[in-house]
Formats: C-alpha cells, sequence, structure tokens
C-alpha cells in the first residue's frame, strides 16, 4: 500500500513518455507587461491546481508558497481545484503542510467531497467504486438500494469483479446514472505510467450505454462549483494550472479565463495547442499573481 | 431500388441462433438439413476467442447438428492467422484455454509488439490492463478478437471484452484492429473461403443485431435477425438499415430463405 500512497504526486500526467512529463521549463520570449496585466483584467478569485503549480512531486516549486501568502495578505479569493480522488481531503492537506502551504479544508476543492454534495443535493444513493480508503468521505451518504454508480480511481480495486458488478446494477437502474470522478487516461505511478479513472469508466459507458456524468476537471459543472463556492461568476475567475487542455481548456469552456505555467508537465508545445489558446501563458503562479496584486 | 438478390451462400451464427447453451433452438436441426439440401454454400461464423474451433464442432454434433470441422470460421481462429502472417509477438490477454490455439505464437523473445484482448476475467485487472498500456503507449497495436459488449452467463449478463478494449483504446489514445463480427474483413474472409467474391448474393442469420446482421449489412449482404440468444424487443430499432429480415428462430429464418430461392 505504500506505493500507491506515494504514486499521487504524479497523477494527472498525459504525457506520452517520461521524457515530455518531466519537461523541462521552459522561458519564452516575454509579451510586453502591459498585454500581460490586461489578460488578467477583471480576474476577481483564482482558481489553482496543485500539481505542477504548487509542486512537483514531493518538491515545491520555487515563490509559490510565497504566492499564496500574497493572495491571503490580500484578500483574494482563491480555491485549490484538483482530481485527486485516492487520498482524503486531510491527507493532502497534511502533505502540502509539510511544504510550509497553510491551506484550510474549505479552499480545497476536491472531486469527492463536491459528489457528496450532489449525492445529497439530488437525492442519490450511490453503488461506489471508489478505493476503500476513500470509503468513509461518503459517510452519511445513503447506499441502499443505489440509483446510481460512482467510480473514482478505485487502484487495484479495479478488478473484474467490481466492474461487473457496476455494470449489473447499471442495468437493473429504470434510470441508470454514471458518475466519474475525473476523466483521466493515465499518470505517472511508482512503477510506471497507470490507467487512471478515465478507461474504466469508458468500459462502462461502452457496455451499458450510459454517458458519464464528470465530477473533476475538466467539467464545466465542477469548474462552476468551485467559482460559486467563492461566489463569484465564471467570467470573473481564472483557473492556473499545468494541463493545457483539462486545466485551461476546461475553465475556458465553463466561461472562465485560463493561465498556462510553464512548470510541471508544461512542454513548449502547449502554447500553440490546437484547439486551446491560454489567455495568458506565465513562468509559474509567482508571476501571474503578481499581474493579479500589481496591475 | 436495389437489385434483385441471387442468393448463393449463408453465415451462420452458432450461440443464440443455432443453439442457446446446450440445447438447439426449435426445429433448427432440420432446418439446417433442409437448407444443405439446396445448392447453397455454407459457413459458420461466430465470435469466439475462448472455445476452439474442436471444441464449438464438438458441442454441434452432440445438439444433433451435421457439420463439418472447415465450415466453423471463429474470430479466435481468425486472429491467430493474422498473428502469424504479420508474424506479430502478442501480449495475449485471452483465456488460458484460448492460449492453446496460439501455439508458438506466445512463445517469443523480447518485448511484445502487440496487445491482443479476448475475453479473459480473470485478466481484466488493473496491473494486466497497465501493462497493456505502457505497451501501447510505447507504439504496440491493439487487437480485439471481437468488441462483444456482454454475453449471457449463468449468473446474468457479464462484461464481454469490447468494454476492455475501449477502455485500452480511450487511456492510450488508439483505434484496435477488430477481427470478428461485426468487421468487414470477417464476413469477406469467411466468403472468400467458399469462393463467393460478392457479399450481396450472401445472407447472414444471427441474434445480435449490431454484430451479426448490422455488420453483414454494411457490406451489403442481406441480414436476418432471429428473435433468440441475447434478442431483446427493440434491437431491431437499433441499427440502420433496418435488418433485412425479421424472423422468430433459425428454423423460420430457412424456411423464409427457401421460399425467396
Amino acid at each position: 500500500m505504500i506505493v500507491q500512497f506515494e504514486s499521487i504526486f504524479f497523477r494527472q500526467a498525459h504525457s506520452r513518455s517520461l521524457n515530455s512529463f518531466f519537461a523541462a521549463v521552459y522561458t519564452s520570449h516575454k509579451r510586453p507587461l502591459t498585454t500581460m496585466a490586461n489578460s488578467v483584467e477583471g480576474v476577481k478569485g483564482l482558481l489553482i491546481d496543485i500539481s505542477g503549480v504548487l509542486k512537483n512531486g514531493d518538491i515545491v516549486i520555487d515563490g509559490s508558497v510565497e504566492a499564496i501568502k500574497k493572495l491571503r495578505q490580500a484578500n483574494f479569493p482563491f480555491r485549490l481545484v484538483t482530481n485527486e480522488t485516492l487520498k482524503p481531503r486531510k491527507t493532502i492537506l497534511e502533505t502540502l503542510a509539510m511544504m510550509s502551504y497553510d491551506f484550510t479544508a474549505n479552499e480545497l476543492f476536491s472531486p469527492v467531497p463536491c459528489c457528496v454534495d450532489v449525492l445529497k443535493k439530488e437525492n442519490l444513493r450511490p453503488h461506489l467504486l471508489v478505493h476503500p480508503r476513500m470509503v468513509p468521505e461518503f459517510d452519511g451518504v445513503d447506499t441502499k438500494d443505489p440509483n446510481c454508480v460512482v467510480v473514482a480511481d478505485a487502484y487495484d480495486h479495479f478488478t473484474f469483479e467490481n466492474l461487473n458488478n457496476c455494470f449489473r446494477k447499471l442495468l437493473d437502474m429504470d434510470k441508470p446514472i454514471l458518475i466519474s470522478l475525473g476523466i483521466g487516461k493515465y499518470y505517472m505511478d511508482d512503477d510506471g505510467l497507470a490507467l487512471d479513472v478515465g478507461g474504466f469508466t469508458k468500459c462502462l459507458e461502452y457496455a451499458t450505454g450510459v454517458a458519464p456524468r464528470i465530477i473533476g476537471k475538466p467539467s464545466s459543472e465542477y469548474f462552476m462549483m468551485a467559482a460559486s463556492d467563492m461566489k463569484l461568476n465564471p467570467n470573473e475567475v481564472m483557473m492556473v494550472g499545468d494541463d493545457v487542455l483539462h486545466d485551461v481548456g476546461g475553465a475556458q469552456a465553463a466561461g472562465m479565463k485560463g493561465a498556462l505555467v510553464r512548470t510541471g508537465k508544461y512542454k513548449k508545445s502547449d502554447e500553440n495547442h490546437p484547439t486551446v489558446k491560454p489567455d495568458i501563458v506565465v513562468d509559474n503562479l509567482a508571476q501571474v499573481v503578481g499581474y493579479l496584486l500589481n496591475p | 431500388m436495389s437489385r434483385s438478390r441471387n442468393i448463393q451462400a449463408v453465415l451462420i451464427d452458432l450461440s443464440g441462433t443455432l443453439h442457446v447453451e446446450n440445447q438447439a433452438t426449435p426445429g433448427a436441426v432440420e432446418a439446417l438439413q433442409r437448407l444443405r439440401a439446396t445448392d447453397l454454400k455454407l459457413k459458420f461464423v461466430t465470435n469466439t476467442t475462448k472455445e476452439s474451433r474442436r471444441f464449438l464442432f464438438d458441442r454441434l454434433r452432440q445438439l444433433g447438428f451435421k457439420i463439418d470441422l472447415d465450415e466453423i470460421f471463429t474470430s479466435l481462429s481468425a486472429a491467430c492467422d493474422l498473428i502469424k502472417r504479420e508474424k506479430l509477438k502478442p501480449m495475449l490477454i485471452v483465456d488460458d484455454a484460448a492460449l492453446e490455439d496460439f501455439g508458438d505464437v506466445s512463445r517469443f523473445e523480447g518485448k511484445p509488439d502487440s496487445v491482443v484482448v479476448g475475453l479473459a476475467p480473470e485478466k481484466f485487472n488493473r496491473p494486466c490492463l497497465n501493462e497493456a498500456l505502457r505497451l501501447l503507449l510505447d507504439g504496440a497495436r491493439l487487437i480485439a478478437i471481437h468488441e462483444g459488449r456482454y454475453y449471457k452467463t449463468s449468473s446474468g449478463l457479464s462484461l464481454g471484452p469490447g468494454p476492455f478494449v475501449k477502455l485500452l483504446e480511450y487511456a492510450a489514445g488508439v483505434k484496435a484492429t477488430v477481427i470478428g463480427k461485426p468487421n468487414a474483413e470477417f464476413f469477406q474472409a469467411a466468403l472468400k473461403s467458399l469462393a463467393i467474391l460478392d457479399p450481396h448474393s450472401a445472407v447472414m442469420i444471427g441474434d445480435d443485431v449490431r454484430d451479426d446482421v448490422g455488420g453483414a449489412q454494411q457490406l451489403n449482404m442481406a441480414g436476418y435477425l432471429v428473435r433468440t440468444g441475447k434478442y431483446r424487443v427493440g434491437d431491431e430499432l437499433k441499427i440502420e438499415p433496418k435488418p433485412f429480415k425479421i424472423v422468430d428462430n433459425f428454423a423460420s429464418a430457412v424456411d423464409n430463405l427457401i421460399d425467396s430461392l
């Protein structure tokens, strides 16, 4: 179990090889400062990705701790937005605290608590395919006579038997609902690249014909929930992330601005992505916070 | 207007059409005899990923069907042929019973250059699928023996190989080569073995509206959907164009076919 505990530092990776995964920080020719400041105009709140923006594995990214302090001193609203479903919220916060970050639980936005809210609000009773250590996070949710299936990264609990149970539960439902906490393809695990939840959700989708509802990046619903948690409209919010498609593209699809950082799994080619054009590309979190607080 | 058909060959599905588990469908044994009395060429085409041709042959003989081993055409044997023809070094995600059929191809030196997926519940787990993912990301080819969504077991419906092929396709960003029905090449290979060049002169009889009927009709064959096996009310609405004929069972299909000759 030690293996899977460590693995989450590298989650959300979609790169095709180790080399590109550990992409070096690239410093590009900088645009004039005025243009940069203009692209953050009207932004009243930030959504911040954890892995690749605050830290790489267990190493802090330069300037990010100070940047968070400055946001806090300026009373500038922000939320951490992650797709982490293998670690309880408490554990994520403890890991960040070891790196001198001082986040509170309500500043951390992750799929499981979000999903619990949705389940309660919509009277949904889930059949869970999640890692056993995450089951206590669903305390207080009615799981008798399930009327939906919730799938998260279940790690080695992704067995044929568990998947087949989900399949049969969905077949038995009058109006089957499949909820997927994230839809990532794969990530870097300790012993190499490993399947994320997305493939397993696609497995159930193909078998049952039920399109999944996604709670997690890049679903608009998820970004909107994080914005309304700060009591802001989507057009007042900017997402800062190292994943051009899921962080930047996902936020933009929800009507927000998207900032791409040149840290984490960033690759130079991300700046010329075929479908996503970031509102701003910055060297790191500290730089974009600087633009926001000193316009 | 479609041109009139000069039917010369009939492709027949096995499980769900000629028999359901260990019982022939009503009148199927006699119907096959009537069909043999015509000049029509016959081939039995099946999406198996586990049972060898010999196993299927023995079961059909026990149920009273008159059949030759050579008349059975399976996705498993077609996959073996492909691997041998293209000299692939496959990672085999197949049932242990099927490993026998693959014989020598499962023994090679070095890293696999392909991933072959059949029905293998005991291998559909994260460690094994991760191994496949890594090979696919390094450029290995994904081969699906077939893409069936689910199948009937004594304990209820169970996930087929298709959902796990889709899992790997999505995660690795690749497209599988599909061997069995409804793949056009599979039907074409079966027809070729009967020396039939024009699919328009062939009929497919089966209980799977997508894989049997839909697949055959994509090739311009005529598809007969039988209401046995996995057939569910409303299945005929799932494909376009609609099935050429919808009949109660294999015996009705044969009667209808003979009448139209």
